[in-house]
Order: C-alpha cells, then sequence, then structure tokens
C-alpha cells in the first residue's frame, strides 16, 4: 500500500513541475510511464507530440527544398544544412577565441609545451592547406576551362550576329535614303518610306532581342560556379584561416604571451636598476630611476591585461541577455510604482493617461536616438566614469563590457516595455475585488498594509501578465536598438552580418533568427512559470 | 492535457530542445560560470547599479558636465632624441572604430600582425554601422580614434555637419573606390558609344556617355538617381567630379538646400554602403559611388557594371585617414605617435613588394580583413581589388596594381594639399556657404593635419629600422606638387585653390 | 431602558445626480437588542446587500444614522464582524493566513504562539482542522464559508453580521452550516443580524424576523417575533404547528407586499435615456454602459451604481 502511494505520490509530483514549468505537452509522456490509460496516452502523444514533430519536419524538408531554388541577385536562401553549418562557424570562431585568451594568458612550462603542440599542429596544417590550394587551382583552371568552351561557341555566334546584323541595319539605311530620293522623285509615296523605317525599326528591335538572349546566356555561363569548385575554394579558405589562426596563436604564446610581456618590462626595471646603482650623475640617476618606475608600472599594468576578444555570437547572446535584464528591470522599477499609482488614484490615472497614450505607440528607434543624445550626455568620458568603472570590475557582468551604447539600449528597451507593465499593474490595482477592499476596510488596514497585503498580492497576476508582455516586446526592441546602436549583442551580429554582404551572411542572419527566436521562448517561458507561480486564479473562477 | 494550450507547445519545445545543447554549454563557459559560481554578493553587486542607476547618473554627469579640464599635457618633444624603447603612453587601451571597408585594412592589420602590441598598446576594433556614428563614437569618447573619410575631420573642423575639432596625422590609403551603373544603365551608355561594345572597353570611361540617358530622364520629368557614401565624402566628390566633368549637373550645396540637389540633373543621395547593390538591384538607384568590396559584390552578382574607379578620376587620391579628437592628440600625445608608429608599419607591410613588384603580404591581409568582425566579406570579393585587380565585367578583370595604395608614394602623410582639395570641393559644391580666401584653407588645412605627429614617428620607426629615410618625405612643405592626373586634365595646386576653383565650368568658381 | 446593541434611525439611502436620484433605502428604522438574533427577510435586488452595508458602515447613510450601543458607526471596524455572500477571502492566503490577518491587525499585543493557539481553536470550532495550509480554491463552498466566519469570529466582533451567509450553497451544505453557525451561536451568544430570503432559514435560526418590502424606496415592514424553543431542531419542527403557521404567515405578507410594489412601479414615471457619460476609467473589468434598467428596473430589480461607487471610495482612500 505504502509502495502504491509513494509512486503515485512521485507521479503527482512530476506532473504538478510539468505543469507548472509550462510543458505540459509532456503530461501523457509522465502518465504512460506510470501505466495509466496507455492507449488514451498514447493518442495523445500522437496528436500533441508525434504530430507537432512531423509538422516540424515537414516545415524543415519543404525549407530545403524551397530554399536553393529561390534565388535573387542579392543572395541565395540559405537551407537548413546551411543554416547548422553557419552554427558551427560561428561555435569555431568562439572556440578559436577561446584558444588565443588562453594562450595569451598561459606562461613557463605550459607555455612551452603548448608552443611545441602549436608548431606541430601548424605543420600537417600547412601542408594540408597547401595541397588544398593545389587543388583547388587545378579544379579551377579546369572549370575555367570548361567556361572557355562553353562561352567559345555562343560568343562566335554573338559576334556573327552582330556583324550580320550590322549589316542588314547598313543595308536598311541605303534603302531607306535610296526610297527618300524616289520620294523627291515622286517614284514612291511617303507613306511607303514611313511603312518602311517603321517596319527597319522593328526589325532593330528584333535584332537587338536576339542579340540579347545569347547575351544572356553568356551571362548565365559566366555565373554559373560549379559545385565542386565551390567546395574546394570553401575546403582550401578553411584551411588557410585555420593556418592564420594557427599562427596568430604562436604569436600570442611567443612575443605577444602576457607573461613574457611582464618579463620583459621586468627585466627592463631590473637593468635599469642596476644602471641606477652605477649611475653618477644626479641626471643620470633621475633618469634609470624614472626608467625603474615606469617598467615597474609597466609590468603591473601588463600582468592585469586581459586578452582583447573579439566578439562572437555567444558573447553577443550573453550581452543582449544582459541589456535586456537592465533594461527589464528599469521598466519595471518604474512602471510598477507608477501602475500602483495610477491603479489608487483617478487623479494620476487622469494625469497620466495623456503621458502614456502619446508616448505609448512611439516607435524605439525613436527613442533611442533620443536616449543617445540624453544618457549619452551624462557620460562625456565613459572609460573613465565611475558608473562603467564599477560596472566593469564585477566578476561575470565586467566581461561583457559595459559601454553607454549598453545603457542607451536598456534605456530604449526599458521605455517600450514600460507599458504594458504599467497599464496591466493599474489594471490589476484598480480592480482589485470590492469584497477585498471591504475586507480591508472591515479590518481597518492602514495604507501601507493594505497594500503589500491586499492590493499588490491580488494583482499580481495581471502584474506578472503586464511583465511578461514587457520582456518579450524588450526582447524585441533591443535587438533594433543593438543593430542601430552599434552596442554588442545579437542585433549588432545580425546588422554586422548584412554590412558583411559575405556568402555567409543569410545563414548567419537566419541563425541569429532562430537564436532570437529561442532566447525570446525562454524568457517568455520563465515568465510564465512566475506567472503561474503568483497566481492564485488557478482557473477557479470563484473563490 | 488541454487541447488548445497542447497543440503549439510540442513545436516550441522541440526546438527548445534540439538547439539548447548546442547554445548553452558555451554559453556557460563564455562567463566562466562553472569556474565562479555566481555568489549572492554578485547579485547584489548586481542590483545595486541598478537600484543607484539613476542617482549615479545624475550626479556623475553633473559633475563631469561641469568641466574639469585635464591641461594638454606637456606635448611630445619632436624628434627629440627617441629612443628604441617603447614609447611612455598615457594609454595603453584603446577602442578605434572603423567600417567595413577594405581600407580599414591599416588598421586591422596592426592589430593583428600585433605592431600596436609592439608599442605596448592593447587595442579593440569595432565596427560602426555608419559614418555618422562612427564620428559621433569619436566625439563622445566612446572611441579613441577611427578610420575616417578624409572629409569628415575637414567637415567636423569647419563646423559642416557635427562640429568638432578632429585632428588626423596619417593617411590610411590611396584610391580604392569606384563608380558603378546599374546593367540598364550601362546597356543605354554603351548605346550611345558604340566603342564600349566590346568585353574590354578603353579606360578611362567618362560620364559623357551617359549624359544621354540624364537627359532623356529629365525629359520625362524625372532625375536619374545615384548613391553615395556621406555628404562629405571622397565618393561624394568623386562622382560630382566625374559627372561635372561630363558636362553633367550633380547638384549644389546651399544653407536650405543640405541634400545637394539644387539644379541637379543627377540626383546623389546617401546610401550606407551595404546597401548600395541591393538599392542598386531595387532600382532604387541607378549607380553609385563606393568603396570596397561593393563595387566587386555588383559584379560578383552581375547586378551593375563599374564604370571606373577613382584612380581614373584623379590619379593616387586621398581616400581615408585616421582620425581622433583634437582634445584626445593633446591628451594622449606619446600614445597617439604610438599609434602612428604602428599604423606607418603596418601600411608599409600592406604595400610590400617581391623583387618582381608583387605585392607579398596581401593576400594574408585579406584572409585578415575576411574575418566577420572587421570586413567580413568573403575572401575572393576581397581579394579581387586588394591583390592588385578589378572585375569591370566577369569577362573584363584587370591588372590594377595600385587600385589600393596604403604606404608607396609617401602616401600616408598627412598632406595638407589633400585638405585644401577637399576643402575646393566643399566650397566647389557649395557645402562651404561663403567664398573664403585663400589663407583660410591653408589655416584649415593645417589645423586638421598634423604631419609633425607622423614625422615623430617615422623618426622613431627608421632609428629602431622599420622604415626606410626614402619612405617619408622629410623636408616637404606638406604641399604635394602641382598635378594635373585628373580625368579632364585640370591642373590642381594645393597653393593657389582659387585659381583651381575657377577652372571648373560646374560648381562655385570663387 | 437600555440602549440596543443595534439602532438604524431614520436612514434613507439613495443613489444618482438630482432629479434622476434613485432611493434604494428609505425610512430605515430598527432596534436590535444584545444578543439578539434578527433575520432581515427580502426578495432579491430589493437593497438587502446595501442594508447590509449600511450596518456594517461601509455605505454611509444619505440621511439618518446608525449606532453600535449608542455611538455612531462612521466606518467598518472589526467589532462589527461581516460575513459576506460570496465569502470574500483572500486567495492568495491559506485558511491559516486568512484569519492570521484578520488576527495580527484586531489583536496586535497577541504574541506569535498565543496567536497559533488562537488562529487554531477558531479552525478547530468551524471543523476545518487540517485544511490549515489549503488555499481557498482548494475547499469546498460550504468549507469557505466556514473560513470566512472563522475569520469573521476571530475578530471577536459585538455584532455579527450574515449577509445571506448561505445564500450560495447547496441545500445540504446549507442545512449543515445553519446548524454550525447556531451551534456557535449559542456556545457564544453575541447580537446577529442576519439578511436572507429564506423563510426557513429565518424562522429556524431568528428571534425576531423582519421584511424588508421590495424596493425601490425599500423600507422594514412587519416584524414577526418567533417564539419557538431553543435549541431547535429542523427534523421535528417540520411538525411543528407553530413553526408552519409563522412560516406560512411570512411567506404571506411577503408575497403580498411584492404584489403591492408591482403595482406601484407600472406607475412610476419613466426616467430620462440614460445620459450618464461612460466612464472610461473605469474601475471594472466589465464594460459598462448606461441603461434606462439601471435607473429603474421593471421586472429586474437592480440597484444602479452601488457597487463601482463602493469601489471606487475604497480605492481612492
Amino acid at each position: 500500500m505504502s509502495e502504491q502511494t509513494r509512486i503515485e505520490k512521485i507521479k503527482y509530483g512530476l506532473l504538478k513541475t510539468i505543469d507548472v514549468s509550462g510543458f505540459k505537452v509532456f503530461d501523457p509522456v509522465v502518465r504512460l510511464i506510470f501505466g495509466e490509460e496507455p492507449q488514451k496516452q498514447v493518442k495523445d502523444i500522437t496528436r500533441f507530440m508525434l504530430m507537432p514533430i512531423v509538422f516540424v519536419c515537414c516545415c524543415l524538408v519543404a525549407w530545403n527544398f524551397i530554399a536553393p531554388r529561390h534565388k535573387t541577385k542579392s543572395g541565395e536562401v540559405p537551407t537548413p544544412a546551411q543554416v547548422w553549418n553557419a552554427l558551427t562557424i560561428n561555435d569555431t570562431l568562439y572556440d578559436r577565441e577561446n584558444e588565443k585568451e588562453s594562450d595569451f594568458a598561459l606562461s613557463d612550462d605550459q607555455r612551452e609545451a603548448k608552443i611545441e603542440e602549436v608548431k606541430t599542429l601548424i605543420e600537417t596544417k600547412e601542408s594540408e592547406s597547401t595541397k588544398l590550394k593545389e587543388e583547388l587551382a587545378t579544379i579551377e583552371a579546369s572549370a575555367k576551362q570548361k567556361k572557355a568552351e562553353a562561352l567559345a561557341p555562343l560568343q562566335a555566334e554573338y559576334s556573327e550576329l552582330k556583324t550580320t546584323h550590322k549589316e542588314a541595319r547598313a543595308k536598311r539605311k541605303i534603302e531607306a535614303e535610296s526610297l527618300a530620293e524616289a520620294v523627291t522623285k515622286k517614284k514612291a509615296t511617303t507613306e511607303e518610306l514611313l511603312t518602311f523605317l517603321r517596319d527597319s525599326s522593328r526589325l532593330k528591335e528584333d535584332e537587338k532581342e536576339k542579340e540579347q538572349i545569347i547575351k544572356d546566356q553568356i551571362a548565365e555561363i559566366n555565373n554559373e560556379k560549379p559545385k565542386s569548385l565551390q567546395a574546394a575554394q570553401m575546403a582550401s579558405d578553411s584551411a588557410a584561416t585555420e593556418v592564420q589562426h594557427l599562427k596568430k596563436r604562436l604569436d600570442y604564446l611567443s612575443s605577444g604571451n602576457r607573461s613574457l610581456k611582464v618579463a620583459k618590462a621586468k627585466d627592463s626595471a631590473s637593468s635599469a636598476l642596476t644602471e641606477l646603482e652605477s649611475a653618477k650623475s644626479p641626471a643620470e640617476i633621475l633618469a634609470a630611476a624614472n626608467t625603474v618606475v615606469k617598467n615597474e608600472e609597466r609590468a603591473s599594468k601588463i600582468a592585469k591585461q586581459e586578452y582583447p576578444r573579439a566578439s562572437t555570437i555567444w558573447f553577443q547572446m550573453w550581452r543582449s541577455l544582459f541589456t535586456v535584464f537592465i533594461g527589464f528591470v528599469l521598466a519595471a522599477v518604474v512602471a510598477i510604482p507608477i501602475g500602483i499609482m495610477c491603479g489608487l488614484n483617478r487623479v494620476a490615472m487622469a494625469c497620466l493617461t495623456p503621458i502614456i497614450s502619446i508616448f505609448k505607440p512611439v516607435s524605439p528607434v525613436v527613442w533611442l536616438l533620443i536616449f543617445q543624445i540624453v544618457v549619452g550626455a551624462f557620460f562625456p568620458n565613459p572609460e573613465t566614469h565611475p558608473f562603467f568603472v564599477f560596472l566593469n570590475s564585477l566578476p561575470i557582468i565586467g566581461r561583457l563590457n559595459a559601454n553607454p551604447a549598453l545603457i542607451f539600449s536598456a534605456c530604449t528597451v526599458a521605455m517600450c516595455a514600460l507599458w504594458p507593465a504599467l497599464v496591466n499593474t493599474a489594471l490589476g490595482v484598480s480592480s482589485v475585488e470590492k469584497d477585498h477592499m471591504n475586507v480591508a476596510k472591515v479590518l481597518r488596514l492602514g495604507l501601507w498594509s493594505r497594500l503589500t497585503k491586499i492590493i499588490i498580492p491580488s494583482s499580481l497576476p495581471l502584474m506578472f501578465a503586464g511583465l511578461r508582455i514587457s520582456l518579450g516586446v524588450g526582447w524585441m526592441v533591443l535587438i533594433a536598438a543593438e543593430a542601430l546602436s552599434s552596442s554588442e549583442g545579437l542585433g549588432k551580429f545580425v546588422w554586422d552580418e548584412y554590412q558583411n554582404g559575405s556568402s555567409l551572411t543569410f545563414s548567419n542572419i537566419l541563425l541569429a533568427c532562430f537564436v532570437i527566436g529561442i532566447i525570446g521562448f525562454i524568457l517568455d517561458r520563465i515568465m510564465i512559470v512566475l506567472q503561474r507561480a503568483v497566481s492564485f486564479d488557478d482557473g477557479a473562477a470563484t473563490v | 492535457m488541454a487541447i488548445a494550450s497542447g497543440v503549439p507547445f510540442p513545436r516550441e519545445a522541440n526546438c527548445f530542445s534540439r538547439s539548447n545543447k548546442r547554445t548553452s554549454i558555451p554559453q556557460l563557459s563564455e562567463l566562466k560560470l562553472h569556474s565562479k559560481p555566481v555568489k549572492r554578493k554578485d547579485i547584489k553587486n548586481l542590483l545595486f547599479p541598478i537600484l543607484s542607476f539613476a542617482v549615479a547618473l545624475f550626479v556623475m554627469g553633473l559633475s563631469e558636465a561641469s568641466g574639469v579640464v585635464t591641461d594638454p599635457t606637456t606635448p611630445a618633444q619632436p624628434l627629440a632624441k627617441p629612443t628604441p624603447e617603447q614609447l611612455d603612453v598615457e594609454k595603453d587601451e584603446l577602442k578605434f572604430g572603423f567600417i567595413k571597408l577594405t581600407d580599414c585594412a591599416p588598421i586591422v592589420i596592426a592589430k593583428e600582425k600585433g605592431f600596436f602590441e609592439a608599442e605596448g598598446l592593447q587595442v579593440e576594433v569595432i565596427a560602426q554601422p555608419n559614418w555618422k556614428q562612427l564620428l559621433d563614437n569619436v566625439i563622445n569618447g566612446e572611441l579613441d580614434g577611427a578610420h575616417m573619410l578624409s572629409g569628415q575631420p575637414i567637415a567636423a573642423t569647419i563646423g559642416f555637419g557635427t562640429k568638432a575639432h578632429i585632428v588626423t596625422a596619417y593617411t590610411l590609403d590611396l584610391n580604392g573606390n569606384g563608380i558603378t551603373v546599374s546593367n540598364d544603365v550601362w546597356a543605354a551608355m554603351v548605346e550611345n558609344d558604340p566603342s564600349l561594345d566590346t568585353p574590354t572597353p578603353q579606360h578611362p570611361i567618362s560620364a559623357a556617355p551617359l549624359k544621354p540617358v540624364v537627359q532623356e530622364k529629365l525629359d520625362s520629368g524625372e532625375k536619374l538617381q545615384m548613391g553615395m557614401v556621406f555628404p562629405v565624402s571622397t565618393h561624394n566628390y568623386e562622382i560630382r567630379y566625374w559627372l561635372a566633368s561630363a558636362g553633367i549637373h550633380p547638384g549644389m550645396y546651399t544653407s536650405e538646400d543640405i541634400k545637394g540637389f539644387t539644379e541637379a540633373q543627377v540626383e546623389l543621395s546617401v546610401t550606407p554602403p551595404p546597401q548600395m547593390p541591393s538599392a542598386l538591384e531595387s532600382g532604387t538607384i541607378s549607380g553609385y559611388c563606393v568603396g570596397e568590396p561593393w563595387n566587386q559584390q555588383a559584379v560578383a552578382k552581375s547586378i551593375g557594371v563599374p564604370v571606373t574607379t577613382n584612380y581614373d578620376i584623379w590619379k593616387n587620391n586621398p581616400e581615408k585617414v585616421f582620425g581622433v579628437t583634437k582634445a584626445w592628440a593633446d591628451e594622449n600625445p606619446n600614445t597617439h605617435i604610438a599609434v602612428v608608429k604602428a599604423l606607418i608599419r603596418a601600411g608599409k607591410w600592406l604595400d610590400e613588394t617581391d623583387g618582381a613588384g608583387n605585392l607579398v603580404n596581401r593576400e594574408e591581409a585579406c584572409r585578415l580583413l575576411a574575418k566577420p568582425n572587421y570586413v567580413g566579406a568573403d575572401f575572393d570579393v576581397i581579394k579581387n581589388s586588394m591583390t592588385g585587380f578589378f572585375y569591370f565585367q566577369k569577362s573584363d578583370k584587370r591588372a590594377m596594381p595600385d587600385f589600393n595604395v596604403f604606404f608607396k608614394y609617401q602616401s600616408s602623410y598627412p598632406w595638407y594639399s589633400d585638405g585644401v582639395w577637399f576643402l575646393t570641393q566643399m566650397r566647389r559644391w557649395g557645402q562651404i556657404t561663403e567664398p573664403k580666401p585663400a589663407q583660410w584653407y591653408d589655416e584649415t588645412a593645417k589645423s586638421v593635419y598634423l604631419p609633425l605627429v607622423y614625422l615623430d614617428a617615422a623618426k622613431r620607426l627608421m632609428d629602431e629600422g622599420h622604415i626606410a629615410e626614402t619612405d617619408i618625405p622629410w623636408d616637404t612643405d606638406g604641399y604635394r606638387p602641382a598635378t594635373s592626373d585628373f580625368i579632364d586634365g585640370i591642373e590642381y595646386d594645393g597653393k593657389k585653390p582659387l585659381e583651381y576653383l575657377k577652372k571648373h565650368a560646374i560648381g562655385h568658381q570663387n | 431602558m437600555t440602549t440596543p446593541a443595534m439602532e438604524i434611525d431614520a436612514v434613507d439611502i439613495g443613489f444618482g445626480p438630482p432629479g434622476q436620484r434613485t432611493e434604494v433605502l428609505s425610512d430605515i428604522n430598527l432596534k436590535v437588542e444584545k444578543n439578539e438574533f434578527v433575520a432581515i427577510i427580502g426578495f432579491s435586488g430589493s437593497g438587502k446587500s446595501t442594508l447590509m452595508n449600511l450596518l456594517a458602515g461601509i455605505q454611509p447613510a444619505s440621511s439618518g444614522e446608525v449606532r453600535m450601543n449608542g455611538t455612531p458607526v462612521r466606518e467598518p471596524g472589526p467589532e462589527l464582524g461581516i460575513l459576506f455572500q460570496n465569502y470574500s477571502l483572500l486567495p492568495w492566503l491559506s485558511v491559516y493566513g486568512n484569519i492570521d490577518l484578520a488576527v495580527k491587525q484586531v489583536f496586535p499585543a497577541k504574541t506569535a504562539a498565543e496567536r497559533k493557539d488562537y488562529i487554531q481553536r477558531y479552525i478547530d470550532m468551524v471543523s476545518l482542522s487540517g485544511s490549515e495550509w489549503k488555499k481557498p480554491s482548494e475547499l469546498s463552498g460550504g468549507m469557505r464559508q466556514r473560513l470566512s466566519l472563522a475569520r469573521t469570529l476571530s475578530m471577536q466582533p459585538e455584532v455579527l453580521l450574515l449577509d445571506e451567509p448561505l445564500s450560495a450553497l447547496d441545500a445540504l451544505t446549507r442545512a449543515n452550516l445553519q446548524d454550525e453557525i447556531i451551534r456557535i451561536w449559542e456556545e457564544d451568544r453575541r447580537t446577529v443580524i442576519m439578511i436572507t430570503n429564506d423563510v426557513d432559514e429565518a424562522v429556524l435560526m431568528a428571534d425576531r424576523i423582519i421584511a424588508l418590502t421590495p424596493g425601490p424606496k425599500a423600507t422594514l415592514g412587519k416584524s414577526f417575533p418567533v417564539t419557538l424553543d431553543r435549541p431547535r431542531d429542523r427534523t421535528t419542527l417540520n411538525f411543528n404547528p407553530e413553526f408552519i403557521a409563522l412560516r406560512n404567515e411570512v411567506t404571506k405578507y411577503m408575497i403580498g407586499i411584492n404584489e403591492e410594489a408591482k403595482k406601484l412601479r407600472v406607475s412610476a414615471d419613466l426616467p430620462l435615456p440614460g445620459l450618464m457619460p461612460i466612464d472610461f476609467n473605469s474601475h471594472d473589468r466589465k464594460p459598462r454602459v448606461a441603461q434606462t434598467s439601471d435607473l429603474i428596473a421593471p421586472g429586474s430589480q437592480q440597484v444602479p451604481e452601488v457597487e463601482e461607487r463602493e469601489l471606487v471610495g475604497a480605492a481612492d482612500e
């Protein structure tokens, strides 16, 4: 019996967790595991889990099918595989930054060992790269030849066509002239001449059209790029890039290494120190002493230096999350008290209504530009500004390189995310049930207890519903704000990719689309869970 | 399970579980969460700035705005016995901005090849979305310096657009721009000038065959639309020069018309470089003048035909400079010299040739520039122009060894005559609304270009053995000799700006 | 003569602007002795809740006065323990938490341990032991009203006001709770005023039954003393001739006054169509449109705007 109840308890615990965390789809899976009405669960699983999966797969297949067939001159729509490839490339970029960062910080034996490792790697990669280059050259040559072969007859045809057309045109010109002469001699009517000219103009158009057809064919062949050539180019490119990366690593392990640079500065300091001891004249002593101090300072400065990371998509993702978090908190801090005030007091609501109504529909882009000026004015010297010095000295956040761009992106997020939270809070507060207020009256609760014990708890579900919308809005706004303000983040990633205009551009933009979407989804889920945690209705209409 | 809520979830949940695996692992390590768990204190630390945000902003804003004017530190003794030791830099962590164009190469190379590090500088190179924002970020101190259009420091200093005193001690490159027209316009030009109807037409191509196209448009009540990069960019002046040299009026700026459309037969509007090809394809503009890789991009995608490069418009014309604010230069004289040293080395590295005159380092440079955090375009596309070749059409690849000049011809020296040329163009097209005396041109150029800093850096490099004595014009007065290497053959002498203005038929002549 | 525990003295209550004023209650006079159990019986919509709110101090009188032990009632308070028709429990608090909120507020001097015992006593009293940590949403209707009762009683009110406490419950639960309330009242006697629409309930529980005439201008009608012995047993009561007679008398009276009221209402003047401005900053979730039926409702007898006003007033404070 106890065994039975224990299992039941585990089951309901699991079901409840699933329910609260918003993954109700897995409900039948759990029930199936515990053997509850297997047939019904299997049916539910097929309907609500398998079907969506199948549907998504169908979408992927359709995407894969349509994408390569949809070409514009600006680029091709990437296939799922290409987007996946973009993901791995971005991941590699990220890994490379990690490698360089760790190389930069290595010292002593570890560094020596790493140098050896990298050197052997370079050797193998270099030979690989040369081989690939050679291959590429042969493929390129053959492709070029093939192209030339394909083009030769067309070009011949084109020039032939052109000469015949030229001749025809010249002939027509002479004919027209003679016809004109005939008109003067009254041997032909003007009507005849006009008809002739009309016809020849039409003929000219036809000729042009024919030429254009061949020209187009030539252009098409010129534009063609065989798959094998593309692949060879990509392989050779990536091998060469890898070699370059390894060489840069070597650099960070040797001359660019932090410990070596520190040692060098220390050496200079100590040699200057011996100079100082042997120095005689006051000028010499002063100069040597100065050198000692400077080099000591330099050594300690270098010892604190961090590897300057190039931004990668994952870094940008974290920074976006941080920015949206700041913006969201700002929005909540402003919106909730104002919302409560509006909800409690109709005069306050009336006062704020015009402001809310006017500012709510303003586009985030406008806010961004405004905040750029407003916030920028507070940081005339951002590098040394105490606020940023403080932020960047924090353990984890410090790595995100907070700067004014981050702050005004966050402010833009806050400005746009403010309204749903504010309006919903006001609504929540003003629609506290009359009975609950009567309870407060009967208990003679003061304003503060009334707020904390009745009004706020009662409006929490609506408040959180508002905050959830706010976060969603904020996340959307942030991407636009970052793109425009060049604040490091996913928005900037998208914008930079667009500016790069490389063959990877569209894959990367689609990749960013998924990353942004998935994060947005996760954020929304978190808010749903929070919202559920504070809501008491739970579907029960009357309490 | 409720049907209504059950339907949308499985798909999302599926996405979640699929990519979470890939995304979450690097996320964590990115922040080293595994080695440093978030402590309570950290959370407090995090909360504090947010709560104190408004207060902090306000207080700091007031205190900083009240203006603590730093005394300009003693300027570096120019040419006073430099030592092979590193300079005693005032600031060793720097942020430089750039626009995704291949001519930012010296900055990228100086970073990637360790020239900055050799000067004890830790430099971050950050892509900027557009020239306006780049300039703003330099002015507001977010960036220490940036890759700028030659016209930008001058325009900012004289107050056309955002006013701020910007200076430059280093010219990043020469040439490097092209004018591309759409396929339709090219077809019309070919029709107007049958000599162009070959796979490899004779260059330079003037705008004369474009004139009938412009006229046709005007007759139908429209104006041909073309794109350029920025009102004070070299591109704007080059395309105007090219059009005007064939008698097409590109429009004047006036104090009311800041778009420069007055009297225009062709309207030139600002379009960000990356948007040029798509704007061309969609027909918003029929041609543009822009730097690389955007002309080669048009060829690669067969959406347009580059008709000329700015090398043909003015042989070896100055293109981009490295700009900083005057205030920054005054506060960080040694840093400024150190930066210029690194840039000179980068420029020299970029223009290194072997015995046969082949550019040996360009391919490596292209690979570096092709990284997504720099120019990011495809290696192949960047390679075209950077390695000394230029595709005018798919079938028309030409050697243009001087398409990008970074160091040759003593090009990186900040020439006053370059500044004066840009000032004459600003006056010619009405961006400078009032006629100015010749002396003003000279003084303005001298307030923007800082050859002393350049020479100091060069001297140190020569002593260190990184450059040869002949690389640097040691004894120049800052003015290049008069040249008539223009598409229309008009002679330019930087010392006679007013005479130069008079020589042009279109535009202000005084 | 002793001062009555609860006294209503010539109270009128009306709503609306002058000219369109609707009198809900008019000329109400009532005296309730200490420890007396009075039932006020009326049709739904006749202004019963308004009357209850008046007694509790939630609804101020337009004219006249309510007095408790001779002192005028001006605001609600714990001494006037009201048991709302729809329980008024705070859904985010547990059974214990709901009572705790009241006890903490009314007896701030109690220590934590004392409070705990005290609360437990009331939970036991209404037979909710074992459900201390359940949320109201997990309780049945009857249990919720028990909890509400426990909370009201825990404030130790001098007067207990029961506002149709059992009307939302099914018949069985209702009977059960009636017995419970009587039991508790017998154990711990205090003044009770109960509003109900159930004649049986009134006869079973009260010492005195007072009729409320149908609105508008509802007023208190005839008073019927209930002289049945206590404890009253519902099983035998049904055969008690006195009970039956009283029940019939009250029912007949009620039907009679309703007929009269209907006749009166037909002849009433039709007011102007609703021109009341729509309130945007409505404190109500439901859209509200002013209708003639709001002002005077032949057939449906709704009190216009009462609820809104109360809420607004509450929020404004």
